[in-house]
């Protein structure tokens, strides 16, 4: 299959602004696809609400655009009810990790087998970039005009607490590192968690003094660091990083698999799933 | 062990068997007071039959799974009280957006917020219409026995497979808790969702117009077909669509489907009316006390009928208004403050005297209660 | 025969007051062909405060299912006792505990030592069946071969907990009136 079979073209140009990283990982997620020889009819990409919410318009697979921050909980019922669909969520971090933050947490714990794409622009940007769970402190967002008081998540670091067993992250800037994340993410059996950094030009930029495309990435590529880099520093010096890589890679039985052998086990009348 | 004909068993057990009965394979809920029983036995029963269980992190997520599992072609259902009812709503309206068929059971108790959280209400009468925002018709059914537990949860999958909606089992404490002998008998009728026939390329999951009964067939993910479910505003294949007259079309659908198919849906049970001056229109736990009123009112002369609302929304006015156009006086008891009575108000001719009778300390109304009435009313 | 029987189960929560109910219905509704309906009344506890289950038994379809006029209140505990001795009219009959110190009360009283009863029958905590053998001995509300079966049934696979139900249930059905 070629990557372009799972974009409907005709509906171009894409919604996002200039700047904005979307289009890039939604570039990532369809050659993901395309190098992985999904079937359109098998796969199903689980939306919810917010700029990067929009990109279920743009894919010609199967598609669930639901309610804000409900994402996961949408494709845990899909998914656990046909374990052939490879599931794809797709989450802002608003949706994510702050309406959202319960399904996210717990999805991770429970390790239902789909595979969350976050990408966090720092503000909720369709609603004209008030901050979010994951807004860096002392930020000006158009909710915080005297500058963010709250810290912003580590939204890795809260999957991996939460137990998932895959969690990656990079920027929308690296094409090669996003498809080779999302595609080794597709391929994990379990939740697997690739936060995509794509900061929102139009209101996170534009508030804190980034004024083009060049801007983020330059604010992107201060705070990037390798998961060997992090390594020999201290909490101190890791502090305002962004660890880029596979940050957890670990196998643990996904909800589905175990939940077969429950299965078998009330069909033969025994009392333990072994 | 000798074979039994009927079985001794709560309400909440019957739902879950009814669900079972209709071919529910998918329940995810989070456990609440007084339907926690449905919750038990589902993550026993459902893994028997191949089917699944999952306990969400609370009814937001609940209702989304269901929903989720639902649209992938497994018939799923949940169990909530008023709180998880409350939290539900938002994504209720996926459901009815989204013309996803499910069932939703709210064993009613009292509220509002945490309320009496182990007694009974009938309070959730409006919430289960008008709980989700924005115009739309509902299906909710009451049940007053433990019978029509597992009967009414069998027919609310029928129905929700047949209209691509959300069907909310409005049950209650009194009936869910309550022990009866029941007959878990085959269903007469199991209707499984229309699919689509067209070629591939052509289907489109929200192309309603021409269809029978003006539903659109609806193929599950993983089918031969593409399908795109949509809880924004979305034209006829799913895609978000911002046109305005696009939006009026498909909100005077989420509604119209629902009136045009009021025979079929609405179901209401009748007692003595043929001869009756007075009536008693009732739903769920209400029309036990109900029929014991009657039986009461015509062992002293009173010409009494019951009226019992089995289909609660889309709400029987052809049925109510006929009952009050024949009798001198109506009498509404329910464990609410008159959401039965407000609707029956708007068909009730001036010559008909309407009485509510309205408990709201988690209390059954008495059968003496509603006598007390009927007599002064005969007098 | 009496057409419907009304009786109350009353104690705390833990003692099997549900228990004692389900069964009567489901030898009444498996067994018997007859119309049974149980209510139950219970805090957010689940142990230690007041607590019943109201069962109505008749031949014909039961409208009302809680207990207007009780024929037999059944008290295991003196929170129970306490709250209906005072309340009862005459025509009802009140089973108690030995262990509760007796009030005034328009109903028949029957005292026995049910907590005794059941201790000697090997399972202290058969309370609860022991006042169910003593209510189907003393009224026929259903056989108590329907009992039986419904024990078997409740707990099928179970036969050490079959055994001491019975037990329990036969040494009421024995106990003499005092």
């Amino acid at each position: 299959m070629n990557y372009m079979d799972y974009l409907k073209t005709q509906d171009f140009p894409l919604f996002w602004c200039g700047g904005c990283g979307n289009g890039a990982v939604l570039g990532a997620i369809v050659r993901s696809f395309a190098a992985l020889c999904y079937s359109k009819e098998e796969t199903v990409v689980v939306t919810g609400i917010g700029c990067w919410g929009k990109a279920d318009d743009y894919v010609t697979t199967n598609s669930f655009h639901g309610t804000h921050g409900r994402a996961l909980a949408f494709a845990t019922g899909i998914k656990l009810a046909n374990p052939k669909l490879q599931v794809v969520v797709l989450m802002g971090d608003g949706d994510g990790v702050t309406i959202g933050g319960n399904h996210f947490i717990h999805a991770a714990r429970r390790n239902v087998d789909v595979t969350a794409i976050l990408v966090n622009n720092y503000n909720y940007g369709m609603t004209g970039g008030q901050y979010s769970g994951s807004t860096p402190l002392n930020s000006i967002t158009s909710t915080s005009r005297y500058g963010h008081i709250e810290e912003g998540f580590d939204i890795c670091q809260l999957a991996i607490a939460a137990g998932a067993p895959f969690v990656a992250r990079t920027s929308s800037d690296d094409p090669l590192a996003m498809q080779r994340f999302i595609t080794a993410g597709l391929n994990k059996k379990g939740f697997s968690l690739i936060e995509v950094i794509a900061p929102c030009p139009t209101h996170f930029g534009k508030n804190n003094g980034m004024r083009n495309a060049a801007d983020l990435m330059k604010w992107v590529k201060e705070r990037s660091i390798s998961v060997a880099r992090a390594h020999t520093m201290n909490e101190e010096e890791l502090a305002l990083k962004l660890i880029m890589g596979i940050l957890t890679d670990t196998e643990r039985e996904d909800y589905g698999s175990k939940y077969s052998r429950v299965i078998a086990a009330a069909q033969e009348g025994r009392r333990d799933i072994k | 062990m000798t074979l039994k004909k009927n079985i001794f068993a709560m309400g909440n057990e019957a739902i879950t068997e009814g669900a079972l009965a209709a071919g529910a394979r998918f329940y995810a809920g989070y456990p609440i007071t007084p339907s926690s029983e449905i919750a038990e036995r589902s993550s026993i029963r459902l893994p028997q039959l191949g089917g699944m269980f999952v306990q969400m992190e609370d009814e937001i997520g609940s209702i989304a799974a269901v929903i989720g599992a639902s649209a992938a072609g497994v018939k799923s259902y949940t169990a909530t009280s008023g709180p998880g009812f409350s939290l539900m709503q938002e994504n209720l309206g996926v459901a009815v957006m989204g013309e996803i068929p499910c069932v939703i059971v709210n064993v009613q108790r009292s509220g509002p917020s945490t309320g009496l959280a182990t007694k009974p209400a009938q309070g959730d009468v409006m919430q289960a219409k008008w709980g989700t925002h924005g115009d739309h018709g509902i299906i909710a059914l009451s049940p007053s026995s433990v019978q029509e537990c597992y009967d009414l949860t069998i027919r609310a999958f029928n129905l929700a497979e047949l209209y691509r909606t959300p069907v909310i089992l409005l049950a209650d404490e009194i009936i869910g808790h309550m022990r009866e002998g029941y007959c878990p008998h085959l269903p007469k009728e199991i209707i499984e969702r229309k699919k689509p026939l067209c070629a591939n390329r052509d289907y489109k999951p929200y192309d309603f117009c021409g269809e029978e009964n003006e539903i659109a067939p609806l193929a599950a993910f993983g089918s031969e077909y593409i399908t795109r479910i949509n809880g924004s505003g979305h034209d006829e294949s799913g895609n978000a669509c911002g046109r305005l007259d696009n939006a009026d079309k498909f909100i005077r659908h989420y509604h119209e489907k629902f009136q045009k198919n009021r025979d079929d849906i609405i179901e209401t049970k009748s007692f003595d009316l043929q001869d009756a001056e007075y009536a008693i229109i009732t739903f769920g736990c209400s029309v036990r006390s109900g029929k014991a009123a009657l039986k009461l009112a015509r062992q002293k002369g009173i010409k009494v009928g019951l009226l019992q609302l089995v289909t609660i929304w889309p709400f029987p006015y052809e049925q109510v208004a006929k009952i009050c156009e024949q009798v001198q006086g109506v009498v509404v008891p329910e464990m609410n403050l008159g959401q039965i009575q407000g609707e029956i108000r708007k068909v009730c001719p001036t010559h008909c005297s309407l009485w509510g009778i309205n408990r709201v300390d988690s209390q059954m109304i008495t059968p003496y209660e509603i006598l007390a009435k009927l007599e002064e009313a005969a007098i | 025969m009496k057409e419907t029987w009304q009786v109350i189960f009353s104690g705390v929560g833990g003692q099997g007051l549900m228990l004692a109910g389900k069964l009567l219905g489901d030898a009444a509704t498996g067994y018997e062909g007859k119309y049974a309906v149980m209510t139950s009344a219970y805090g957010v506890e689940s142990r230690g405060t007041f607590a019943k289950s109201d069962c109505l038994i008749s031949s014909s379809e039961i409208d009302y299912p809680e207990v207007l006029k009780p024929d037999v209140v059944i008290a295991l505990a003196a929170v129970a006792y306490k709250k209906y001795a005072p309340l009862l009219a005459k025509g009802t009959v009140l089973l108690y505990d030995d262990s509760i110190e007796p009030l005034p009360s328009y109903a028949e009283q029957i005292c026995l030592p049910l907590a005794k009863i059941a201790k000697e029958a090997g399972n202290p905590l058969g309370i609860n069946l022991v006042s169910l053998g003593v209510l189907v001995q003393q009224t026929g509300i259903v056989q108590e071969l329907s009992v039986i079966n419904a024990i078997k049934d409740e707990f099928a696979g179970r036969e050490k907990q079959i055994m001491l139900n019975l037990q329990s249930f036969q040494a009421g059905i024995r106990a003499k009136q005092i």
